[in-house]
């Protein structure tokens, strides 16, 4: 197995800014979302197609309750459709059982959450090494070294050691990136990420996804914020459960 | 190689959330100690008390003899039936006590007190024979008299005369009943001390070990009634008496075997009760770690955790645990097991040996703290883990669900209050919870009710006893007395109004065959009696009709099965016999099997002319006097009869009689009681796991409690309301369910005491003491969950993950 610092500079190196390789990374082929509520039927996700390329940094904007969050869970695997199909890397997921997903997940994706989701009870350090240890692809030895190059990645530099309470939300929210970069994803998917933070630290989140994207990580980034959906490459607005736009 | 991470988390979730750690790591000690402690503790008291009790050689039966000489217990030696043979005399005196007060003193004397052959005891201190004006005195009486070797004791001899004898040994007899039980001191002394003492020097019991062994009672007496037929009929003595030492017991068995027996058997269902609950506990805790957990196992199934690592990293945490709780239970189990043996060795006069773990109950306890809890986690650790990454995150802590029809038909109820429509709704929602948690509660509610209902019963039951003994005081006149000089003397004491003289044989019954059937007592009475109020079962009792009549007794009717109300039979006593009609049947009373006639008809088949074996008096016909009172009217009857050179036997009282059994039943009831509270603290921790974990699930729920206006009573209100309804469901489940449960627990206990079925009362007032309690319950238990709600900020609440 590579070095892990080594890997990722190799990675730097073949994937230079803005390419995209020819397939899409990411297909969703009329994904419809249905929810059957006392109060009837829901449609959150009405016909959906879309084609994300590998490096792309995307954005899924629009109001609350449009359906952007259904359709980010989606392509997580979090949620499944009611009709259609999803692939993402080459994987049917609509066809894959939970445990089937959550295996694939450890190796494809890496997902960060609003309220960081970060483990209480364990350390910075330990939680961005939580992943590689249930997916297994870095050994011992490698894991705590790539933790600390990816808190490094973040800014996090001198604060392995530290448990999530003590970090303000803005470090907790990188420390969340770094853990989900964990096991070398090539997808980062993020649902509202700078929704909890103020300027600032948003600012850094979103340098980070920058450099994420230039470095070959396809990055999708839920948000309802307009300002913050037109620093990614692509929009894509979501209007009623359906794709109103896409630029 | 490192630590993995996982495990990690696991080490720190222990230590992060160590009230819940220890409230398994409870649960599991609760439940194996109790088992180790029940079956420890049951196997040292039967190596230990048993063990000592076989190595004394003791008697398969014993038979009470009109004054005779050592010659006829070699005479009886030399039938080949008899193993061995010893001559006893026994007699009641009373000793003086520290504080001048006279305890009754049981005195006995044996040909070699050092050379005993049967029912031997062991030296503790001091020496073996004692000489003239001196005596040895029974460890625990000493230990209760607080007297020991050298010291002086006034004894009071039955003439009234006080003698000073010293004390020169102290000797352990376990085969006769402890101080503590029989309420009577033991002593040993000489022949020549009883000469010197002023009575005549005989003996009056023979105690037997038949050769080879007897395989039950039957033969036991059979063995007995031989002896007297054989030998010492013909020598020209009469027996008053065959028995088996001890209540109930089979020849060669301690006398308390039955009863310990059937408290230790009580104890293992208590002890399997208690892991059942405990086990159950488990399964609330766990469920609530777990539910605790819900959104890190969706967060880690985010990132590539499968379920059989998550499940694997819990049943691990489940082990560790157990493994603590098996640490902690296992010596604790032992100290139990010292304690329960060193507790019943001090009430039944035995040595505890060593205490020590043997392999098999270790084994035990392995498997029930280790095997037991990972297990009965495995449910809900799979179902937890169970869970997707969508539900994890996104539907925790507001339940978009109305919780079903139950819910919906307490909506219907308008009349209440918001805050308790939100309790009352809440008890329903997790229903699965809300049945384990009932389940353990309803089981505690159960058991505590079901040990009130056994005291009840117990209490009717000695109550049903006592009927057969409606008087002040009873002498036995071992050689018999014409009636008339007895009940006239009796009648002279004062304050006695009503005296009766009741004479007793034993008889058999002649069956169709010829063939005579085993032995009964056979006692005549005046048919009016005031002092036996019989528990008719079938038929009526005696009338003055005129008619040879008998009522026989439940135990006559185990004895010689077959016989109905209104068949007549024939009774043999000696080498007389008549006919009589069965017109009655009455219930048992520790008697054993016994006839009842009237005492023309037992005159007119025993050939015994108006003559009587017992006297009964009475102060006030159907009230019986203080025990104070009663005490001093037996004393006042033996004195009389003694002046009147009746010759007398033992003297008894109504309390005395009762007292035994109650303070018999009240060692039983003080340990059910403990058991069941321990059972009712199992259920309240089980309540408060699952009002926590309701806490935590409703949180965001709580959060817009608070944000509409609710203050921290009323969210403590919600919680506290909901406890308690859920007490209050236990309640009426364990009042439904304690009704068979306590009929079990009650014929188990009066069958193993007194071999008989319950007359089984229901306890109320043990019901409502459980009402009481299940409502504390509830209230201290949902008290930490309801302070943690109140809490919460409507911020952090919201921002809940």
């Amino acid at each position: 197995m590579n070095d892990p610092l080594t890997y990722t500079n190799q990675l730097i190196e073949s994937f230079p800014s803005g390419v995209k390789s020819s397939e899409p990374i990411i297909l969703l082929g009329d994904v419809a979302k249905i929810y059957q509520t006392a109060a009837g039927r829901f449609i959150a996700l009405d016909g959906i197609n879309l084609k994300i390329y590998s490096g792309e940094f995307v954005s899924i904007v629009g109001k609350s309750g449009s359906g952007k969050t259904t359709l980010i869970n989606m392509l997580t695997g979090i949620d499944r459709p009611t009709s259609g199909e999803v692939f993402v890397n080459g994987s049917a997921l609509h066809d894959m059982s939970e445990g089937e997903i959550a295996i694939w997940r450890g190796a494809n994706l890496g997902v960060v959450f609003q309220f960081f989701q970060l483990l209480p009870t364990l350390t910075i350090i330990e939680n961005v090494m939580l992943p590689m240890d249930m997916c297994n692809i870095y050994t011992g030895n490698q894991r705590q070294e790539r933790a600390r190059h990816l808190l490094h990645l973040v800014g996090l530099d001198g604060y392995d050691e530290q448990f999530p309470n003590r970090l303000s939300g803005g470090q907790q929210q990188s420390a969340a990136i770094a853990r989900a970069l964990a096991n070398d994803p090539p997808i980062l998917a993020t649902d509202e990420p700078t929704g909890n933070l103020d300027s600032g630290a948003a600012e850094n989140v979103l340098c980070l996804f920058d450099n994420l994207s230039k470095e070959g990580k396809t990055i999708l980034m839920v948000t309802h914020d307009q300002d913050l959906a037109s620093r990614a490459g692509r929009i894509i607005q979501i209007v009623d459960g359906v794709i109103a736009n896409s630029f | 190689m490192a630590f993995g991470t996982r495990w990690i988390k696991i080490v720190k979730d222990v230590w992060s959330y160590r009230s819940r750690s220890i409230l398994v790591i409870l649960s599991i000690v609760v439940g194996v100690a109790t088992v180790g402690m029940i079956n420890n503790a049951g196997r040292i008291i039967q190596r230990d008390l048993y063990g000592e009790f076989r190595s004394g050689d003791p008697a398969h039966l014993q038979l009470y003899i009109s004054p005779f000489q050592k010659e006829l217990a070699t005479s009886v030696k030399g039938m080949r039936e008899v193993g061995e043979v010893e001559a006893r005399r026994s007699l009641d005196a009373s000793i003086q006590t520290k504080n001048s007060e006279w305890e009754d003193l049981d005195l006995y004397i044996s040909p070699d007190v050092s050379d005993i052959k049967v029912n031997r005891f062991r030296l503790v201190s001091g020496i073996q024979k004692p000489g003239v004006r001196e005596v040895l005195l029974e460890r625990q009486s000493a230990l209760e008299l607080g007297i020991g070797v050298g010291d002086e004791i006034t004894i009071k001899m039955p003439n009234d005369r006080l003698y000073l004898l010293r004390v020169v040994g102290i000797i352990h007899d376990v085969y006769i009943m402890p101080m503590a039980i029989l309420g009577k001191a033991t002593a040993y002394i000489s022949m020549d001390t009883l000469v010197w003492l002023g009575e005549r020097p005989y003996y009056n019991q023979l105690d037997i070990i038949a050769y080879g062994g007897v395989p039950d009672k039957d033969s036991a007496l059979k063995l007995g009634a031989l002896i007297r037929d054989r030998v010492i009929e013909p020598a020209g003595y009469m027996v008053y008496n065959i028995r088996i030492p001890g209540v109930g017991s089979n020849p060669g068995d301690h006398w308390g075997h039955n009863q310990i027996k059937g408290f230790l058997l009580i104890l293992q269902i208590m002890g399997i009760l208690a892991v059942f609950l405990s086990g159950g506990l488990v399964v609330n805790i766990v469920s609530a770690i777990l539910t605790q957990q819900i959104k890190q196992i969706g967060i880690m199934r985010s990132f590539g955790a499968v379920r059989w690592q998550l499940a694997g990293m819990y049943l691990v945490k489940i082990i560790f645990l157990s493994l603590v709780g098996l640490v902690i239970a296992l010596p604790l189990g032992l100290l139990g097991a010292w304690w329960l043996s060193e507790f019943a060795a001090g009430f039944l006069n035995f040595n505890v040996g060593i205490v020590d773990l043997p392999i098999k109950i270790i084994l035990l306890q392995v498997a029930l703290g280790l095997l037991m809890p990972v297990a009965i986690a495995l449910f809900p650790v799979i179902s937890g883990t169970r869970i997707s990454v969508y539900d994890a995150i996104y539907q925790y802590g507001l339940s978009g669900d109305e919780g079903g029809w139950l819910n919906r038909l307490l909506a219907k109820i308008r009349q209440l209050s918001p805050t308790i429509a939100l309790s009352l709704r809440n008890t329903f929602r997790k229903k699965v919870r809300l049945t384990f948690t009932l389940i353990t509660l309803t089981l505690a509610g159960a058991m505590f009710i079901s040990a009130f209902s056994t005291r009840a019963s117990l209490t009717s039951q000695i109550k049903d006893i006592g009927r057969y003994s409606l008087f002040d005081a009873e002498l036995s006149i071992p050689v018999g007395a014409s009636r008339f000089t007895v009940e006239r003397e009796a009648l002279r004491i004062p304050d006695v109004t009503i005296a009766e003289g009741w004479a007793k044989s034993v008889g058999v019954l002649v069956g169709a065959d010829g063939k005579d059937s085993a032995e009964f007592e056979l006692v005549g009475l005046p048919y009016d009696s005031i002092t036996i109020d019989p528990l008719m079962i079938d038929g009526n009792w005696l009338n003055d009709s005129g008619s040879q009549q008998m009522v026989i007794n439940q135990d006559f009717l185990e004895d010689i099965p077959g016989i109905r109300v209104g068949d007549q039979v024939t009774i043999k006593v000696g080498d007389r016999k008549r006919s009589f009609e069965v017109v009655g049947v009455v219930s048992k009373h520790l008697s054993g099997p016994r006839v009842y006639m009237d005492n023309k008809s037992y005159d007119r088949l025993t050939g015994r002319q108006n003559q009587v074996d017992l006297v009964r008096v009475v102060v006030l016909a159907g009230k019986p006097s203080k025990h104070v009172v009663q005490d001093k009217i037996s004393d006042l009857l033996k004195d009389r009869f003694e002046n009147a050179s009746l010759n007398t036997g033992s003297s008894t009282t109504q309390y005395q009689f009762l007292n035994y059994f109650s303070d018999v039943f009240n060692i039983i009831l003080i340990v059910l009681v403990i058991m069941a509270s321990i059972l009712a603290i199992v259920g309240g921790l089980g309540l408060s796991g699952s009002m926590g974990m309701n806490v935590i699930e409703r949180t965001r729920e709580i959060g817009v409690l608070r944000a509409v206006g609710a203050s921290n009573a009323v969210v403590r209100q919600v919680v506290v309301i909901e406890g308690i309804v859920v007490g209050l469901i236990s309640w009426l489940l364990g009042a439904f369910v304690s009704a068979p449960s306590g009929w079990a627990l009650a014929s188990a206990v009066i069958f193993a005491v007194l071999k008989t079925q319950p007359r089984y009362e229901y306890s109320i007032a043990g019901m409502m003491v459980w009402l009481a309690l299940v409502v504390l319950i509830g209230i201290f238990s949902s008290l930490a969950p309801a302070y943690n709600a109140a809490r919460l900020r409507v911020r952090d609440v919201l921002d809940y993950e």
